[in-house]
C-alpha cells in the first residue's frame, strides 16, 4: 500500500465515523436543535465522500445546497417556533422503540445483502474531475434539456407558492355579511359545529 | 453538436400541448401583476380555460405521430401518453370551472391558484410521457409540490394546515423512496435513465431476476401507489380530501391520479418486462385491498367529501384490475374507465361543491331533502353517484363492465368477482346519499336545506359552476350509451402504442362492442 492509498483509506473511515456517528446523533438526541446540527455534519461527511470519489461539483454542490440552505432552513424553523414542551412520557415506549429498531436492522439487513450479492457494472472509465462541470453542462443543453427547462417552472411555481404561504393577508372586515365565512377558511364548517347543528335538527 | 442540428433532433412540436400550456400559466401571472387582483379575476379563469381546451385540441394533431419521441428520448408522444394528458388537461379545465366561484368565496386570490393549478396540470402531463427517469422525477414533483400548494391553499383553516402538511411530509417520503428505487435501476442499467435502455441493458447483464431488481421494482411501485391512493399507501387521502379545497380535491382524485396510472403503466410496462409477473403480482394485492377497503370504509362516512375520498381509494382498485390483467382489451378498459370516471367524479364533486358554497356544510346527513329546493343539484348529484356505483345505463356502468368482461377473458377470475362484490358495495352507500336527497318527506328536511338560499344562478361565478354541473351531467348520462367513440379512442390509443404493444400478452383481438354475451351475466346483480 503506498502513501496515496494508505491517505484515502484513512479519510474514508474517519468519514464514515464520523456520517454513522452524527446520523446516529441526529435520530437518538432528544434535544432537536442538537440534531439539526448533527445533520450538519451527516451532510458535511457526505461531501468529503464524494470528494473521494473524485466527484468534486458533486461535493461542492452538496455542501452549498444541503448544508447552506437545507440545514440552516431547518435550524430556522426550529428556532422560530421556539416551543419548549416537555413531552408527557408514552407508556410502554420501548415496546415501539424495539419494532422500529427492529424494522429499521430488516431494511439494513435486506438492503447490505442486496450492495453485495449484485455483481454492479462496475464503470472503468476515469472520473472526470475538473470537467465535470463542463460535462454536466453539456448535458443539461442536450439530453437532459427538457427535465432542465420544467425545472424552471417547477421553480417559479415554488416561488410563487411561497409567497402565497408567507405574505400578510389584509382581510376585509364584514359585519354586514355574517353568512360568509371567514377569509381564507374552507367554506364547510368544520364537523364539531355541524354536528351539533344536526343533533339540534334531531331533537325538534 | 451544432445549434441548428440540435433543434431539429429535438422534434420540439410533440409537446406542443405542454408548451400551450406553460404560455396560458405565464399570461395569467404576469396579467395578474400588470391588471392587478380584483381586475385581473374576471378574465383569468376564461383564459386558463381556453389554454387548457386549446391544449388538448393540439393534442389531436398529435395523435398517430410517426415519430413519437421528442428532446433526445426524454419523452415520448405516443398515442398512451395523447390519451392520459387528454384526461388530465379536461379534468384542469372543469377544475377551473368549479373553482370560480369557491375561490372567491374564500377570499383568497385566484390567479395565483390558476398558476399553481395550471403548472400542477403541466406537471401531470409531461408524467404522462416522461420516458426517462430524470424526466419522470422532475415532472413527478412538478405535479406534487404544485398539489401540496394547492391543499394548503386556504391558510388560515386548521383543517386546511394539517391537510398540506400531512400530505408534504408523506408525499415527500414516498418521494424519497421512489428515487431510491429509480437509483438502484440507474446503478443496475450501469448509468442508464432512458427506460427501454435500463431494461434492455439489465437484461443483457442477467440482472433480470436479481434482488435488487426486486428492490428497485418495490420501491417504485411504493411510489406509485402513493400517487393514486390505492392501499396501504393511502393513509394521508381521508385526511387532505377533507382539509383541501374541494376543487383541490377534484382534481387530486381525477388528474393527479390519472397522472399516476401513466407512470404506473409507461415505468412498469418499459422498465421491468422481465419481472412482469412479479408487479402483476404486486398490483393485483393492492388492488384487492384498495377495492376492499376503500368500498367497506366509505359505508360509515358522514361527511361528504370523505366519502369520496374512500370511494376514490375503491374506484382506484377497479382501474387496477385493467393494469394488471396486461391484455389489449384490459389496458384499453383501464383508459376507458378513466375516460368515464373524469365525467362522473368532477360532476359529483361540482354538486359537493355547490351545495356547500350555499349552506356551509358537506355533512351527508343535511343534504336531506334537498330536491324540493334545488332540483337541478339534485338530478347532477344523484345521476353522478348513480353512475359512480355503476347503475346501468350510466357512463359508469359501461365502464365497469368493459373492465370486468376484460378481466374474465383474461382469466382474472377471482379479481373480477371481488369488484363486482365491492361495487355492489358501493352502490348501497352511494344510494343512501341519493335517497337523502330525493325520497325525504317535507318535514324531515335538514336545517341546512329549510334556510336553503335562493338560487341565483347571476352571482359572479355561479355561472361557470352550473356550466360544468350541466356538462358532467350530459357527458354521464350520455357517454354510456353513445360510448363507441370513446372505446374507439382508448381501444387505439392501445393498439397504435408500440410500448404496450411490445409486451402485450397473446390474445384475441379487440372487441369494440362485444357486451351482449357478458351483460346478462353481469346485470343480474344490479
Amino acid at each position: 500500500m503506498n502513501l496515496a492509498e494508505g491517505v484515502q483509506v484513512v479519510s474514508f473511515s474517519l468519514l464514515s465515523l464520523m456520517m454513522l456517528g452524527s446520523a446516529l446523533g441526529v435520530v437518538l438526541v432528544s434535544n432537536i436543535v442538537y440534531s439539526a446540527f448533527l445533520l450538519g455534519g451527516v451532510f458535511i461527511s457526505m461531501a468529503g465522500l464524494y470528494l473521494l470519489l473524485n466527484a468534486d461539483f458533486v461535493a461542492t454542490a452538496q455542501v452549498l445546497i444541503y448544508v447552506g440552505a437545507v440545514n440552516v432552513l431547518i435550524l430556522f424553523a426550529i428556532m422560530l417556533v421556539n416551543k419548549r414542551q416537555d413531552f408527557a412520557p408514552v407508556p410502554r415506549a420501548w415496546i415501539r422503540r424495539a419494532a422500529t429498531g427492529l424494522v429499521c436492522v430488516g431494511l439494513f439487513l435486506l438492503l447490505a445483502t442486496m450492495v453485495v450479492v449484485t455483481p454492479w457494472a462496475v464503470s472503468t472509465q476515469v472520473a472526470a474531475g475538473n470537467s465535470a462541470i463542463v460535462a454536466i453542462g453539456k448535458h443539461f443543453f442536450n439530453d437532459f434539456l427538457l427535465p432542465f427547462e420544467l425545472a424552471s417552472v417547477l421553480l417559479l411555481m415554488a416561488l410563487i407558492g411561497a409567497v402565497i404561504l408567507a405574505r400578510r393577508e389584509l382581510i376585509p372586515e364584514q359585519p354586514t355579511a355574517p353568512a360568509q365565512p371567514p377569509a381564507l377558511m374552507l367554506p364547510e364548517r368544520p364537523r364539531e359545529l355541524v354536528s351539533a347543528g344536526a343533533s339540534r335538527s334531531a331533537q325538534k | 453538436m451544432d445549434f441548428a442540428s440540435l433543434a431539429a433532433q429535438l422534434n420540439t412540436e410533440v409537446i406542443l400541448p405542454e408548451l400551450i400550456v406553460t404560455a396560458t400559466l405565464l399570461l395569467v401571472v404576469v396579467g395578474d401583476l400588470i391588471v392587478g387582483r380584483a381586475a385581473s379575476s374576471k378574465w383569468t379563469p376564461y383564459v386558463s380555460i381556453a389554454g387548457l381546451l386549446a391544449a388538448v385540441g393540439s393534442l389531436y394533431f398529435l395523435w398517430d405521430k410517426p415519430n413519437p419521441i421528442s428532446f433526445l428520448g426524454s419523452f415520448n408522444g405516443d398515442n398512451l401518453s395523447i390519451v392520459f394528458r387528454g384526461i388530465i388537461a379536461l379534468s384542469a379545465a372543469v377544475t377551473i370551472l368549479m373553482s370560480i366561484r369557491y375561490v372567491e368565496q374564500s377570499a383568497t386570490s385566484l390567479a395565483e391558484y390558476l398558476t399553481i393549478l395550471l403548472t400542477a396540470t403541466l406537471g401531470g402531463m409531461f408524467l404522462s410521457g416522461a420516458d426517462e427517469l430524470v424526466m419522470i422525477f422532475v415532472s413527478l414533483e412538478t405535479l406534487s409540490i404544485s398539489s401540496y400548494l394547492l391543499t394548503g391553499y386556504t391558510k388560515r383553516d386548521p383543517r386546511s394546515n394539517e391537510a398540506a402538511l400531512k400530505y408534504l411530509l408523506i408525499g415527500a417520503s414516498s418521494s424519497a423512496i421512489f428515487l431510491y428505487g429509480l437509483s438502484l435501476l440507474y446503478g443496475l442499467s450501469g448509468g442508464q435513465t432512458n427506460l427501454n435502455d435500463i431494461a434492455s441493458s439489465i437484461t443483457t447483464a442477467g440482472l433480470g431476476q436479481s434482488i435488487a431488481v426486486v428492490i428497485a421494482l418495490v420501491f417504485a411501485i411504493a411510489g406509485i401507489a402513493f400517487k393514486i391512493a390505492a392501499v396501504p399507501f393511502h393513509q394521508w387521502t381521508p385526511d387532505v380530501y377533507e382539509g383541501s379545497p374541494t376543487p383541490v380535491v377534484a382534481f387530486l382524485s381525477v388528474g393527479s391520479k390519472a397522472a399516476g396510472f401513466a407512470l404506473a403503466t409507461r415505468l412498469l410496462v418499459t422498465a421491468f418486462p422481465y419481472l412482469t409477473e412479479q408487479w402483476h403480482f404486486v398490483l393485483t394485492a393492492l388492488a384487492i385491498l384498495s377495492m376492499i377497503l376503500g368500498n367497506v370504509v366509505a359505508l360509515a362516512q358522514t361527511s361528504m367529501k370523505r366519502l369520496l375520498a374512500y370511494s376514490s381509494i375503491g374506484q382506484a382498485g377497479f382501474v387496477m384490475i385493467g393494469l394488471v390483467i396486461g391484455t389489449d382489451a384490459g389496458y384499453s378498459s383501464m383508459i376507458f374507465y378513466l375516460l368515464v370516471y373524469l365525467f362522473m367524479n368532477l360532476g359529483a364533486f361540482t354538486g359537493v361543491i355547490l351545495f356547500s358554497l350555499r349552506t356551509g356544510t358537506d355533512q351527508i346527513s343535511e343534504y336531506s331533502g334537498l330536491y324540493q329546493k334545488d332540483p337541478l343539484l339534485t338530478l347532477g348529484l344523484s345521476i353522478c353517484l348513480l353512475s359512480l356505483g355503476g347503475i346501468p345505463p350510466l357512463a359508469g356502468f359501461f365502464g365497469k363492465l368493459y373492465l370486468f368482461w376484460a378481466g374474465w377473458q383474461a382469466g382474472a377470475y377471482g379479481l373480477v368477482l371481488l369488484g363486482l362484490i365491492t361495487s355492489v358495495i358501493s352502490i348501497y352507500y352511494y344510494i343512501r346519499v341519493v335517497k337523502m336527497m330525493v325520497v325525504k318527506e317535507p318535514q324531515e328536511m335538514s336545517d341546512a336545506v329549510l334556510n336553503y338560499p335562493e338560487i341565483r344562478w347571476n352571482l359572479p361565478g355561479m355561472r361557470p359552476l352550473q356550466v360544468g354541473l350541466i356538462l358532467s351531467l350530459i357527458a354521464t348520462s350520455i357517454a354510456g350509451i353513445l360510448s363507441n367513440p370513446l372505446f374507439t379512442l382508448s381501444n387505439e390509443s392501445v393498439t397504435k402504442t408500440p410500448m404496450l404493444q411490445a409486451t402485450v400478452k397473446p390474445e384475441k383481438p379487440v372487441a369494440v362492442m362485444k357486451k351482449s354475451n357478458e351483460s346478462a351475466q353481469v346485470s343480474m346483480k344490479f
